[in-house]
């Protein structure tokens, strides 16, 4: 007997967000990546075509990290040292975008200024084609001190200036549009302030194709299912045609996983955990996989193995079944 | 185009105008200053004129009635001149007094037919036949006979300090005596009679007989003085608790009140609370304090548990129950009240740890238990209770609110007495404010409804957004970094009681957020609970030591209401008090707060995380969930669609 799948159609659909502008559209990129678009659960490849494929971001620094794991500075070698550089290597390791997170003080301990933020910024998109994420270091006054002048000295180019929160939004927000950005927007794991942040932003009249939003997430082990749970109520209440929860989601598993113990404890503590460098790429793995699979639409990652092996499992899961 | 003559009854000569030109600018041109609180928006109505001649076009009818309308009033700022006009402009005053008519205030009317009777304590009169040699009957003997020839009651009751002084006061006025009889109790409806005291001769039947009606909330100390002969409340006071330093909710307060002789410490504090209330009500109508001869007290369970010294730890642990609901009738003298030692306190019935005798009190003054209709009470102060439904059914829940809408915990919050600004408008252009003070005089800090006014108006007019942050970018002054954070200066120090500049600061905006989305999210959860939508609520009443001058416009604005037709609404005022008002004047009444507290059915919030969700979409002005809340909607699009267009926008 032939068994009926039961397909569910929705009312609403996530907004589709062009990152990068290429020569033509006033930008710098190589090409754009376009993420969003959904018309369903993410893979439900029998009830609707994926719109846009989860894609994957690197994230690089502008000056060698201090709290960064050995066995990623080992991997990036003398990259870390020059963003540029670091860019380059990234995009060879294969990733779609590359988010370059600012520090909050240059190597001299001093707070980074707007010329060094901008200087590393123009480095980077010298170096690669790929779309830009630019992050400020996550202290209000900074950010805004550094996010202004790179959205004017990059006008036109799509990059996305984040990060947005509910107390640090308005700067932000004002030199994304008049400057041709986008923005990302973080809150705390919870839908409604989620929501919330989406509708502030808004009421600045920032146009809906232009916002990414990140619900936070935990690393595997860290509160992983409050973050898949959380995302997977957002894009529910996307479907079901809440508009304030229709942006595209980035989230980053990279930062959460490498600050896990497991990935930060070295080899033999205890003896039973195994190969460190296997256990940590595989800790950032599986947290990447699982949030695509709640739903993310960009996954910002720190090691390439990890790239290569999130890019393998999200090339089987865009993959259609035949029997469909 | 043409030209038209706008006269002004309050100037000298008409002016011209073309056609379009608005009434405010011919009033400027005649010289004539019409006060414009909002900026010229027509958001506040204060401009309102009166059209006595000729007609205008009239943009916006905002806050006028079809009756003002037909009365010819118009808004100055959105009426359009288009034809010859005579216009009288209104007091100032006047308007004010028109426009707070949305903010009724319930008087406290005596219950009608009220009879003396209704209520158990009654002073007679006795002229005794002196003993003899013959009649040797003892002195309490004589003046059971005595009553029982005169009420008809069997059996009386006397305490022992009494019968010492007994033998006295029979022969201090020549065996003339006027006993003071507590006929029955809550606990004994059927007597015995208690005679509470004796006094030398006799007291005219009409002098007054006093009792006191105590709501005791856990931010504010309410207490009525009442004549019981007449049922009239002859004064009324209220004071901050003196527990609040020890603790701003009653999880605090039980906390503290574990420790050592925390308890101990509390229940003093709040005793000399009470204390000075009844001094100072009986010292205006000079009254001695120890002639107040019954009292009714109302209170959260927590607050009735920690003035008669009952542990209340058990109220803070699961599975929360309280050590007693019903209280049996107690003396004035062993709970520490300074009024007759003899007088009964009746502390009334509560429902739960966390619906007390405040709340039964409240339905009962409310009139919820008798309403055909599905009715929504709900009481705010430190704690939010809701009660809905009707004769049939009555379902009620409760949250911890915080003390900010009593004016506490806010930097310049106070109690609504003199001084406090009660009412707010900002000008949408320069971000000024106006406001309107109690008693008139130099402003020394914000109550409820002006915090309320204050955290709307600042929203509509943007100079804080929908998360509370303060636009520290605004072309004024009045927003700036201060000790606090952001904080936006509502009153300049020259124009304050005490020098100091009236702030509101970030963290006000934070408490007072808390504080209406716990509210919204207890009866939005409540009523999803029942299954009946809050928009089946015909009326809702609403209770709270502000509750008098709230003005219910502001309060949906930010999210503290629902978004409901405003004649929906009716406010009550402090429902506790005026409940054990009630239950002092009249054994029905106080049988009736029994029942209710039987039929009452509680639900926990802390069950599952609902509320915790309501509670967070709620922390939002006015609402995450904006289609709650259409006509806010609209009023902000207006608004900024205003200011945008007078070139403001930020």
């Amino acid at each position: 007997m032939p068994v009926e799948i039961p397909k569910d159609t929705w009312s609403g659909s996530v907004c589709t967000v062009t990152l990068g502008a290429t020569t033509a559209a006033g930008g710098t990129r190589s090409h754009t990546v376009t993420v969003g678009g959904h018309k369903t659960l993410p893979f439900m490849h029998f009830e609707q075509p994926m719109a846009h494929r989860p894609v994957i971001a690197l994230e690089i620094r502008d000056r060698r990290p201090d709290d960064w794991s050995p066995l990623l500075l080992e991997v990036w070698g003398n990259a870390v040292d020059d963003p540029a550089s670091w860019a380059n290597a990234g995009e060879k390791a294969g990733a779609d975008l590359l988010v370059l997170s600012l520090s909050l003080t240059g190597a001299d301990g001093h707070p980074t200024t707007p010329e060094a933020a901008v200087a590393a910024v123009k480095a980077v998109l010298k170096a690669s084609g790929l779309p830009l994420l630019v992050f400020a270091p996550g202290q209000a006054d900074l950010d805004n001190q550094l996010l202004v002048p790179v959205a004017e000295a990059t006008k036109g180019e799509r990059l996305v200036l984040g990060i947005c929160e509910d107390k640090n939004y308005r700067t932000i927000v004002a030199t994304a549009m008049a400057n041709g950005h986008l923005i990302s927007t973080r809150t705390p794991m919870d839908v409604n302030l989620a929501k919330q942040l989406n509708i502030l932003v808004r009421d600045m009249g920032i146009p809906a194709d232009r916002i990414l939003m990140d619900p936070t997430t935990g690393a595997l082990g860290y509160g992983i299912e409050y973050g898949y749970s959380v995302m997977e109520r957002l894009r529910l209440a996307a479907l079901q045609g809440d508009g304030n929860t229709q942006s595209p989601m980035i989230v980053t598993p990279g930062a959460e996983a490498w600050k896990a113990k497991e990935a930060k404890v070295g080899q033999d503590v205890p003896a039973a955990w195994g190969d460190w460098r296997e256990r940590a790429i595989t800790w950032e793995t599986l947290t990447a996989v699982a949030l695509i699979e709640s739903g993310a639409d960009i996954v910002v990652l720190r090691h390439p193995e990890s790239l290569r092996r999130v890019r393998v499992a999200s090339d089987d899961l865009m993959a259609v079944p035949e029997t469909i | 185009m043409t030209e038209h003559s706008v006269s002004f009854d309050i100037a000298s000569e008409p002016v011209r105008v073309l056609t379009g030109a608005l009434v405010i600018e011919a009033a400027r041109l005649a010289g004539v200053d019409i006060q414009q609180p909002c900026g010229g928006q027509g958001r506040c109505g204060r401009c309102a004129v009166q059209v006595t001649e000729g007609s205008v076009r009239r943009r916006s009818t905002l806050r006028l009635s079809p009756e003002d309308i037909a009365a010819g009033y118009a808004l100055a700022c959105q009426s359009v001149v288009e034809g010859d006009v005579s216009i009288a402009v209104p007091p100032q005053e006047k308007i004010e007094r028109r426009l707070t008519t949305e903010r009724t205030a319930v008087e406290v009317t005596i219950p009608p037919g009220y009879s003396p009777a209704a209520q158990p304590m009654r002073r007679v009169a006795l002229t005794l036949v002196p003993p003899d040699r013959q009649d040797q009957t003892d002195d309490w003997g004589r003046i059971q006979t005595a009553l029982r020839q005169q009420t008809g009651i069997d059996a009386f009751q006397i305490s022992l300090t009494l019968l010492r002084r007994i033998g006295a006061v029979l022969r201090a006025d020549d065996w003339a005596v006027t006993a003071l009889l507590e006929a029955d109790t809550w606990d004994r409806p059927n007597g015995p009679a208690r005679v509470v005291d004796l006094w030398p001769g006799h007291i005219p039947d009409d002098a007054p007989l006093w009792g006191i009606a105590v709501d005791i909330g856990t931010t504010t100390v309410t207490l009525w003085l009442v004549d019981l002969m007449t049922g009239a409340v002859r004064a009324q006071v209220a004071e901050y608790n003196g527990q609040i330093a020890r603790g701003e909710d009653v999880i605090s307060r039980i906390i503290y009140a574990g420790k050592d002789s925390g308890g101990l410490e509390l229940r003093d504090l709040v005793l000399k609370t009470i204390n000075t209330l009844i001094a100072t009500a009986c010292k205006r109508v000079q009254v001695d304090p120890a002639n107040v001869i019954k009292a009714a007290v109302a209170g959260n369970s927590t607050m009735i548990h920690l003035l008669l010294g009952i542990p209340a730890e058990s109220i803070r642990l699961a599975p929360f129950v309280t050590a007693v609901n019903h209280i049996p009738a107690l003396q004035a003298g062993v709970i520490g009240l300074d009024i007759h030692p003899e007088a009964t306190v009746d502390c009334l019935p509560g429902v739960a740890s966390y619906v007390g005798a405040d709340i039964s009190a409240g339905v009962l003054s409310s009139g919820l238990d008798d309403a055909g209709p599905v009715t929504l009470f709900m009481d705010v102060g430190t704690n939010g209770e809701t009660v809905m439904g009707n004769r049939e059914w009555l379902v009620t829940c409760a949250c911890s609110a915080g003390p900010a809408f009593e004016g506490a915990g806010v930097l310049h919050g106070m109690r609504a007495t003199e001084g406090a600004i009660e009412e707010v408008w900002i000008n949408g252009g320069t971000f000024e404010p106006t406001f309107r003070i109690i008693g008139g005089g130099k402003a020394r800090g914000v109550c409820g409804s002006g915090l309320i006014a204050l955290l709307a108006e600042l929203f509509l007019t943007g100079v804080i957004d929908r998360s509370g942050n303060i636009n520290l970018k605004l072309p004024t002054a009045r927003v700036r970094r201060g000790e606090h954070g952001p904080e936006y200066v509502l009153v300049w120090g020259s124009e304050t009681q005490d020098g100091h500049d009236i702030v509101i600061t970030r963290v006000d905006i934070d408490n007072l957020l808390r504080a209406k989305a716990a509210i919204y999210a207890g009866f939005t959860v409540l009523a999803e609970k029942v299954g009946a939508p809050l928009e089946t609520a015909e009326e809702v009443l609403i209770g709270g030591s502000f509750g008098k001058y709230i003005n219910v416009e502001k309060a949906v604005e930010i999210g503290l209401l629902p978004d409901m037709p405003w004649d929906r609404f009716r406010f009550l005022g402090n429902t506790s008090v005026r409940g054990a008002y009630l239950a002092l004047l009249d054994r029905t009444a106080r049988a009736r707060i029994t029942d209710i507290a039987a039929r009452m059915t509680y639900i926990e919030l802390s069950a599952d995380n609902t509320f915790y969700d309501a509670f967070t979409s709620a922390l939002f002005l006015p609402h995450t969930d904006l289609a709650r809340f259409p006509t806010v909607q609209a009023a902000v699009a207006s608004n900024a669609n205003a200011s945008h267009k007078s070139g403001k926008g930020t």
